[in-house]
């Protein structure tokens, strides 16, 4: 935005609605309907705080979080195309925004502008039962996306906690995943082609196939890319029959390390379990405990297995197997079936972490050589440099080669002062990333960069990011699309 | 503050999104203050800055929750957002800064008598609600079919409100007298039983009315008319010809399946009846009564109510064939004046009293 805009939007936010705000607004109300454009407090509000602690935390110390002024709902991608080309034309940034429930700030207008909330644009457009395909627009919510796939007997097998609450479009906005991500892949996978809107308003289509050597890969440009580089209107995804079973199995393992060892075993095995969760030995005692009332020492591993119940039950019996060279104490399939039917009981108040607790999700993703390795790192530097934080961790998206870490930290009593807050939560977060890249993991597996995690991009790409920001700058030249984010430029 | 009492809530559902997927204003308007998050984040902000209440934008938004409660049902913890904001309505309108249009809705409906008919010397009172009486009579002439056949003395109450409206409304002490009011009139008989066709008002009738200290229960039961045609049919006391319709898909009531748990009535009673309950929609958490929790909700804002009608008719598999079966008088009102085309709705009086030999 340039200074000069800049100042006059600022005095007219100072001043209440000026004529440069009211013009503003007759445009965007001109593209996408007067229903669908907002400067409303309580919108303003709701649109000003994710799922990312900071601004959490801002609003119960009292503080203002910073807001859009215009709110826009475009139900179509012709809409979004007018959008940006308005904002384009005006040098407004904009900020989309899904299911705002993003842990990493990607979805907060830190710079005021347009959200450009993508909930409008809701519908199942095609479900091809020749291919397995779905084909919807992005904003539609992940999980009335499933049932609108289940009614017609399929299933898009893509289970995150958020499921519902998250637009199918801020999965691929952030590369995220699901709870069966190892047998059926995360969204990345799942990706058959996308239609996305450009920074300048054009409405373009990726390849209608994910394998083929017509080029670079177009799609996975944009999955992941968080809204830096266009809005992603449309998507066709795999979808699977519903298996005919899905059976669990869990064992209590002495320590990490063991179950560790039991859960590489069977993916390099190449058995195809649609889950493996391994807890450590903390949320073993932690949150194992409570909610699934298990009151042992050691480290709690869960598989499951699904399609026809033939295959299913020798998969099953070869897992176990594999497991059971580590001497655990079996818990049978009734603690296994347990944690799936309360998968998603963790995330709900008050199990999950809150106020005024400081906590965060170090997810990372390194190889079996790796991935101990950079557990202790982080482990270590969280315990040695915040004696006063609990780390706990688990292991939930498995890889023929590797295996995803979800690691916790939660502080009971960080400090009252916001800014004090703020720099003691970014402390602890540059510390364990930068502990993770040097051990052989990254900053993110599947809940992205954001406002968060930007400033570590650089280390973590090295001379790449060049190539990152060079093509962010190329598609978007005004630099109007979620600036500030995954370490790109700011406004 | 009425809403301070909900301040465990507040903070449970302020930066929780697990529901939001069953929030059917959300789900139309898109608007995040429209999901019990928004809710819930903004009512915070009312916590720290009280003034905020006066807001126009934070009382329309207040005002355009259509209580549902699916996401109290939904919710592991199971959360009150919707006793949340109930009194934060409570508190708006007894800190006199009710918005007018809100005003008006509640001194239309504190303005309405109640009145009587039938035998004084009646075995039960049908509580005939506002939409049965103004818009949808045919609920109540199936209802008499029924009592008639049945051979069962009856008296009708209809005209005001039994508080429930003036509750939902933030209007708490005058629901308290309206419902004290009725209960005088259902007292002065010597009925047994009170039936209403309208889930509002039974749960006005079982859950408010102790709230206020009035214990109907002790003197009077109160039963839904699906309870009621449950009894009557099992006990075999109406002589029911073939079955009209074979199949119908059921649009849950907010009130009966959020407000009283482990409510069923009107599936056994389908049962009973050898009815097809056929599933509506995608799933049954979903709350499809464009709003029946708000009880007036097409009184405040009928664009919104279109809206949520619309969603529900996209619902519908065959708009011409499908005959959805709707629990609520004021569901079928507002499906029946709202919906872009014509839906074949009926309710379990119609369903009952199409059998009933003459």
């Amino acid at each position: 935005m340039s200074n000069n805009l800049t100042t006059i939007m600022e005095s007219s936010r100072l001043a209440g609605r000026s004529y440069v705000d009211a013009m503003i607004r007759s445009e965007l109300t001109d593209a996408v309907g007067a229903d669908y454009v907002s400067s409303n407090a309580a919108d303003q509000l709701g649109h000003s705080i994710d799922y990312y602690w900071i601004p959490e935390m801002w609003h119960d110390r009292g503080r203002e979080n910073p807001k859009a002024q215009y709110i826009v709902h475009p139900g179509s991608a012709e809409e979004v195309a007018k959008v940006l080309r308005i904002a384009n034309n005006y040098r407004i940034p904009v900020t989309p925004w899904g299911g705002g429930s993003g842990s990493q700030g990607g979805a907060l207008p830190m710079y005021g502008g347009i959200i450009l909330d993508t909930k409008r644009m809701n519908k199942v457009i095609n479900i091809d039962t020749e291919a397995l395909t779905v084909t919807v627009e992005t904003g539609m919510n992940a999980q009335h996306m499933e049932w609108a796939v289940e009614k017609k007997g399929f299933s898009t097998m893509h289970f995150p906690a958020s499921i519902a609450c998250a637009t199918i479009g801020g999965f691929l906005a952030h590369r995220g995943t699901g709870v069966l991500s190892t047998k059926y892949g995360k969204i990345e996978d799942m990706v058959m082609s996308i239609e996305v809107v450009t920074p300048e308003g054009e409405i373009i289509n990726t390849l209608p196939v994910p394998r083929h050597a017509s080029g670079p890969d177009l799609t996975q440009l944009y999955l992941g890319s968080e809204g830096t580089l266009g809005v992603i209107t449309k998507v066709t995804l795999k979808i699977h029959p519903i298996p005919q079973c899905r059976k669990f199995h869990a064992f209590l393992f002495k320590d990490m390390h063991q179950a560790m060892t039991a859960g590489a075993n069977i993916m390099r095995s190449r058995l195809r379990p649609c889950v493996i969760r391994l807890y450590d030995e903390p949320e073993t005692a932690r949150l194992i405990k409570r909610v699934l009332g298990l009151d042992k020492q050691g480290a709690y591993l869960v598989f499951g297995f699904d399609g026809f119940e033939s295959v299913v039950n020798l998969e099953m019996a070869e897992a176990i197997r594999i497991c059971q060279r580590e001497n655990p104490e079996d818990l049978g399939e009734e603690m296994g079936q347990a944690w799936w039917d309360h998968r998603y009981k963790f995330f709900y108040p008050p199990y999950m972490f809150h106020m005024p607790q400081a906590f965060g999700t170090l997810d990372t993703v390194a190889t079996f050589a790796n991935i101990e390795k950079v557990y202790w790192a982080m482990k270590n530097v969280v315990n040695q440099n915040f004696p006063e934080a609990a780390f706990i961790g688990h292991y939930s998206h498995w890889y023929e080669w590797g295996c995803m870490l979800y690691a916790r930290f939660i502080v009971e009593n960080p400090p009252r002062d916001p800014e004090e807050a703020t720099a003691y939560y970014n402390r602890i977060w540059d510390m364990a990333i930068r502990a993770a890249i040097a051990n052989g993991g990254v900053i993110n597996e599947h809940h992205g960069v954001g406002l968060k995690l930007g400033r570590l991009m650089k280390d973590l790409y090295g001379p790449a990011f060049k190539v990152l920001a060079d093509i962010k700058k190329v598609m978007d030249p005004n630099n109007i699309m979620n600036p500030g984010k995954m370490g790109f430029r700011g406004v | 503050m009425y809403s301070e009492k909900f301040t465990e809530t507040i903070h449970a559902c302020r930066f929780c999104f697990m529901c939001r997927h069953l929030s059917p204003v959300g789900n139309v308007t898109y608007r995040e203050s429209d999901t019990p998050r928004g809710r819930a984040l903004m009512l915070d902000k009312v916590l720290q800055q009280p003034q905020l209440l006066e807001n126009p934008d934070f009382q329309s938004t207040i005002y355009d929750a259509e209580l549902s409660a699916a996401c109290r049902t939904h919710c592991v913890s199971h959360f009150d957002e919707a006793g949340l904001l109930l009194a934060a309505r409570r508190d708006i309108v007894e800190s006199e800064k009710v918005p007018a249009s809100i005003r008006q809705v509640a001194d239309s409906i504190k303005a309405l008598p109640l009145t009587v008919k039938g035998e004084a010397k009646a075995e039960l009172i049908y509580y005939v609600d506002r939409y049965t009486e103004r818009h949808q009579p045919e609920i109540a002439v199936a209802m008499e079919k029924i009592l008639k056949s049945a051979g069962i003395r009856f008296q009708m109450i209809s005209g005001a409100d039994t508080g429930k409206a003036l509750s939902v409304l933030g209007y708490w002490n005058d629901a308290k007298e309206a419902a004290t009011n009725f209960a005088r009139m259902a007292r002065s008989g010597e009925q047994k039983l009170v039936i209403t066709s309208c889930p509002a008002s039974y749960d006005s009738l079982k859950n408010d009315f102790p709230k206020y200290g009035i214990d109907l229960g002790k003197e009077l039961e109160v039963l839904h008319t699906s309870e009621f045609l449950q009894r009557l049919v099992r006990t075999s006391q109406l002589p029911l010809g073939p079955l009209a319709i074979q199949s119908v898909f059921p649009l849950a009531s907010d009130f009966l399946k959020n407000y009283n748990a482990g409510f069923k009535a009107h599936e056994e009673l389908a049962t009973l009846a050898g009815v097809t309950l056929l599933p509506f929609g995608f799933n049954r958490e979903e709350s499809y009564t464009a709003g029946e929790g708000g009880v007036v909700m097409d009184e405040l804002n009928p664009r919104l109510v279109s809206k949520l009608v619309q969603h529900v008719f996209e619902q519908i598999d065959n708009p011409e064939q499908d005959t959805l079966l709707v629990l609520s008088p004021y569901t079928k009102y507002v499906l029946t004046k709202f919906a872009p085309k014509k839906i074949q709705l009926t309710t379990v009086e119609e369903l009952i009293a199409a059998r009933i030999k003459e």
